[in-house]
Order: structure tokens, then C-alpha cells, then sequence
């Protein structure tokens, strides 16, 4: 269960285990702390066209189970890390796949097409999903314009083109349909929920503005199984399970489903070593003789 | 990945042990001191970096604490820490052999000085966490240190017994007058600050504030660093979660409080951007 898995459009992975958006930043941290060792990929930071400063803090906010987060997309531009970030990627094992966020599919296409030379970007996870910034959810919502921003980034990259979906819709499935008709060669599942924490001491939400954020963390894990058995069902290509995955038995059990590969989101925070140990742990083969023995 | 040109921390050094608690002691209306064993923390923790502790069962993230006593012989690290929700509550009951995650040395701590000169440590309530580590590292380079800690009330003063021998002198200032001077701690700061080389404080954003003014008005030449918090997810640069305004060549910037921080020069500090951030310890 631990071993290679192709993604999609050539692009394999050395392990199923991979580090999800936003919780990885773009791997220097990692690999400063010793932490990238046995990772099949590393999806980074979501990067727009121009550099954002990200929202005024609070950012963050603890429920049970898991957290909100609402950092509205700080990242350098797509500049600075076509530039000066993916040199520094050379030579890693990991594939690295930059997470793209934009409001306008104009947006992604620029993002993409400065990114398709970069020999280091191994692909990239459209995040029509982002729910902390004005408009970046519309993309995610409407099944047209999911598969127009698909089939628009398939024509300006030769790039293995991931997109990673909401699971903030009535049906993700229709979603999913959708971008694997406009070219995708894999999804990734799911984004955050979009959730709120109540201040009584203040009367207003502890984190700003409408207070609506993403919620991610073990909490999430059942709602997300659900919504990638449901995208396995529903599709041909290849699912990325994402939700509360804290340990190597979490992973299994979305790959057991039949998700193809999975990412750790915010685990990375408490556990900064868990990604490796996940990847170490499934590689060793030890999943596939518990379900032998369960069986 | 800050777009800052300030110098962020060595992540290289930081190590996820199993620490073990080896006593709790209660020092005051919701202060304790948190005493653990953990090798590899008490070899490299330098004075002002912090640590993220996890307790298991408990909250899913790490809380930071300062680290406030470092024994590298006995291979002990020591937190002061208030209790403010379910994490701190944990901490400060965790009975002696029980474990618990470190994370660090992480952020960056207070320079030490290059030249022997004088020194004023300036701890408001539970902001004199990190000034135990930081005296001793400074006594034993021959530095003169004078100790200025300010509190709500008397049990809420950091116990003297626990600093370090040698201190140069100190004051003590409480709101109500209940131990030391009646007053607030910035009304005594003035005239510690004659002679001053350096000022490290620690304590709320609104009295890190006004000693950064102060200093900076009476003696112009002192270096001044100020420990800040933030809450914070990962402790290490990933989560984006502890943003804090800086200046970087005057121009304001979104810093991490974890990798350019939590000790950072007070001119690189945005205190009116600082101000305006809510207090996330509600």
C-alpha cells in the first residue's frame, strides 16, 4: 500500500503520502527540521499572481478536534516562486506540486502557464476552493465554471493538472464530474468546511470579519471519507483522499477506499514529523497484513 | 516564505522530544512552574526561544511557552506559565513522570551582549518567563543585571528565590500596593533606565509599548528587545497563524511571531499595527 502511485499525466509519486496546502508552506521548513524524508509530495502554499499579505490576524482559532483558519492566502507570487523557491526544490524526492488560487480564471491560467517551464513543478492543485478570500469560492461552486477553469489551465500546461474541490457544495460528485470532463488528471478531497467559533466574551466570532473559516483537523475525517467514497464512485481519475489524516491508519483508510494517494494537512502543525513517519510506516507494508489478518 | 527581510530562526536546531514533567508547582493564583526533563531542549535552548508543548489527551495544538529555567547538566527545562484555557489548565496539572511533547528550541531569543555592560529586565506578570534563563546567561558573562518586575498584586509577582544570585538590584511594583511600590511598572521605569545598556521586556502588548517609548526617549543609545506572543498553530513558520506586524526599513510588513520573533528589536515592531490586533487570550 506504501509503494509508487501515478496521479495522473505521468506523474508518479514515490509514496501515497503527501502534505496538503497550507500546511506545509513550501517545503523549506520541513526541510530544515529533517521532515521531507519518504514523502511522495509536497503540495504547497497556495500561490496567486501577485504576492498577498494575507488577513489581518486573528488567523487561526482552536475548536475540538480541529482548527479554523482563515490566513486569506499569503504567498509571495508566483514570481518568487517560479524564481527563487523552485531552485531550491532541485534534487528533492518529493514531487512538488504548487496549489494555485486566483478569483478570476484569468488568474489561474497566468499562474499556470508562468509555472509550465519551471522544470522543478512537478504539477499543479487548482484551489477552486479556497473559502477565506471574496469570490475564490465561486470557481468551486458552480460546475460550469470549475470545468472552464480546468479545460482553460489543461490548455496553457503540459503539467499534471490536480483540482482540488470543496466539499462546502450539495453534491461534490457534480463538481467532480465536471473537471475531470474539462481535463483534470486527478482531484484532491476535500478543502476545508467552512466553519465559526463564537467569542461570548466579545459577542462576535473570534476570528474577523463574517468569522467564517475553514475547519480541518481530525473532527473532519468522517465527513471527508464520506465525500471521497462518494468521488471514487462517481469518477475515472485518480482521487487524493484529504481530511484529518493524523496517523499511517488514518491514510490507510482512505486508500483502502480507493483513494489513490492521500495528503496530511493539519497534523503537519502538531506532529511536524508525521508526514515522514506516515510515509515510512506504509512503506514498510504493514497496512496491507492487517487487512490480510482482519479479513 | 515571509516576505520580511528580518532574520528568521534556525530550524535545524529543533528537536520533537518526550519530555517528562518532572514536578508542577503552583506559584501563584493561576501560575505555575512547569519543570521537565528533556535533554536535547537543555542543551540547545538559548534565553528568549521558546518551546511548543503538546499534552496527550488534550488540546490537538501545541502551546508556546518560553523557556524560563535551563538546566543543561541535570538536562531540565523549566516554563512559568498562566493558566488561560484547557492546554495551560493540562500543563499545570500534569503529575511528575508524565509525558509530554516538546518541540524546540524554536524562534528567535534575546541577543546577548558582545561587551559587558548593563542590563535592566523589565516582566510584567507572566511575561517574566523568560527572564530566569535570560539573567543567569547574562550573570555568568559579567554582565550587571537590575531586575524591574511589575504584577497585578503581590502573589502574582515572580518569586525573587528563583532568579538567579547576583542580580545587581531589582523592584518590585504592584497594581494595588499589596507587595513593593503601589503603581504601574512603566511609573518606575524611568529611573531605572540611567546607565542602561540594554532593556529586555516581556509582559502585555500595551506595557511593551510604553516601555519601547520610554526607552528609546531617555536613553536613545540602549539597545531594547521586547518577547511578544502570538497565537500560534505550528511554531514554526508553516500555518501562517501568529502574524504580527513588523517594520522592516520603516516600511510595515506581515512577520511570523515564531521565526522572527517572539524577540525582536522594539523599532521592529509595528506597535500601532499591534494595537489594533485583538487580544486572543478571551
Amino acid at each position: 500500500m506504501g509503494g509508487e502511485v501515478l496521479v495522473g499525466r505521468g506523474l508518479t509519486l514515490e509514496s501515497p503520502v503527501g502534505v496538503a496546502s497550507g500546511t506545509f508552506g513550501y517545503g523549506f521548513e520541513a526541510e530544515r527540521m529533517g521532515n521531507l524524508a519518504g514523502l511522495g509530495a509536497v503540495f504547497t502554499k497556495g500561490t496567486t499572481v501577485a504576492s498577498r499579505p494575507g488577513n489581518a490576524p486573528p488567523r487561526i482559532a482552536e475548536v475540538p478536534g480541529g482548527m479554523l483558519n482563515s490566513i486569506g492566502l499569503q504567498n509571495p507570487g508566483v514570481e518568487v516562486v517560479a524564481t527563487e523557491y523552485a531552485p531550491r526544490w532541485r534534487g528533492w524526492a518529493p514531487k512538488v506540486i504548487v496549489n494555485v488560487a486566483g478569483s478570476t480564471i484569468d488568474d489561474y491560467v497566468r499562474v499556470c502557464q508562468r509555472l509550465d517551464p519551471v522544470p522543478e513543478v512537478a504539477g499543479v492543485e487548482l484551489n477552486i476552493s479556497c473559502p477565506n478570500i471574496a469570490h475564490g469560492l465561486d470557481l468551486g461552486v458552480d460546475p460550469h465554471a470549475a470545468a472552464a477553469c480546468t479545460r482553460a489551465v489543461r490548455e496553457v500546461t503540459g503539467k499534471a493538472v490536480i483540482v482540488k474541490l470543496t466539499p462546502n457544495v450539495t453534491d461534490i460528485t457534480e463538481i467532480g464530474r465536471a473537471v475531470q470532463d474539462g481535463g483534470a488528471d486527478a482531484v484532491s478531497a476535500v478543502n476545508t468546511y467552512l466553519g465559526l467559533k463564537w467569542s461570548r466574551v466579545r459577542g462576535t466570532p473570534v476570528l474577523p470579519g463574517s468569522g467564517l473559516a475553514g475547519l480541518s483537523g481530525p473532527a473532519i475525517k468522517p465527513l471527508a471519507l464520506a465525500a471521497v467514497a462518494r468521488l471514487v464512485a462517481a469518477l475515472k481519475i485518480p482521487v487524493i483522499g484529504i481530511g484529518g489524516i493524523a496517523s499511517a491508519d488514518d491514510a490507510r483508510e482512505f486508500l483502502e477506499l480507493g483513494a489513490r494517494a492521500i495528503q496530511i494537512g493539519t497534523a503537519n502543525f502538531y506532529l511536524p514529523g508525521i508526514a515522514a513517519s506516515c510515509a515510512a510506516e506504509l512503506q514498510q507494508g504493514s497496512g496491507t497484513a492487517h487487512r490480510a489478518e482482519r479479513r | 516564505m515571509s516576505a520580511t527581510l528580518l532574520p528568521e530562526s534556525d530550524l535545524s536546531r529543533a528537536r520533537d522530544e518526550v519530555a517528562t514533567c518532572i514536578r508542577a508547582d503552583g506559584l501563584g493564583p493561576g501560575l505555575h512552574l512547569l519543570t521537565l526533563e528533556a535533554p536535547e531542549a537543555a542543551r540547545e535552548a538559548l534565553p528568549g526561544e521558546f518551546a511548543q508543548l503538546q499534552v496527550v489527551p488534550g488540546p490537538l495544538l501545541r502551546r508556546p511557552f518560553s523557556f524560563s529555567g535551563v538546566d543543561p547538566g541535570r538536562g531540565t527545562v523549566s516554563f512559568y506559565l498562566r493558566v488561560y484555557g484547557e492546554g495551560t489548565r493540562r500543563l499545570a496539572q500534569l503529575s511528575p513522570g508524565s509525558p509530554v511533547r516538546l518541540l524546540g528550541p524554536l524562534g528567535r531569543g534575546f541577543s546577548l551582549p558582545q561587551v559587558k555592560g548593563s542590563s535592566l529586565l523589565v516582566a510584567g506578570g507572566v511575561g517574566a518567563a523568560p527572564f530566569p534563563h535570560l539573567a543567569g546567561q547574562l550573570l555568568a558573562r559579567g554582565e550587571r543585571v537590575r531586575w524591574l518586575n511589575g504584577a497585578a498584586s503581590a502573589d502574582q509577582l515572580f518569586p525573587l528565590g528563583l532568579l538567579p544570585a547576583g542580580l545587581a538590584g531589582s523592584l518590585q511594583v504592584t497594581d494595588d500596593g499589596s507587595s513593593g511600590r503601589q503603581g504601574l511598572l512603566t511609573d518606575a521605569l524611568a529611573e531605572l533606565l540611567d546607565g542602561v545598556d540594554r532593556v529586555y521586556a516581556c509582559g502585555p502588548n500595551p506595557m511593551l509599548q510604553a516601555v519601547a517609548e520610554m526607552a528609546s526617549r531617555l536613553r536613545p543609545e540602549a539597545l531594547v528587545e521586547v518577547s511578544l506572543e502570538a497565537p500560534m498553530g505550528c511554531g514554526f513558520g508553516t500555518c501562517l497563524g501568529c502574524s504580527i506586524p513588523l517594520l522592516s526599513q520603516g516600511t510595515a510588513v506581515p512577520g511570523l511571531c515564531c521565526r522572527q520573533g517572539p524577540v525582536l528589536a522594539a523599532d521592529q515592531v509595528d506597535w500601532e499595527g499591534l494595537r489594533r490586533q485583538p487580544s486572543h487570550l478571551e
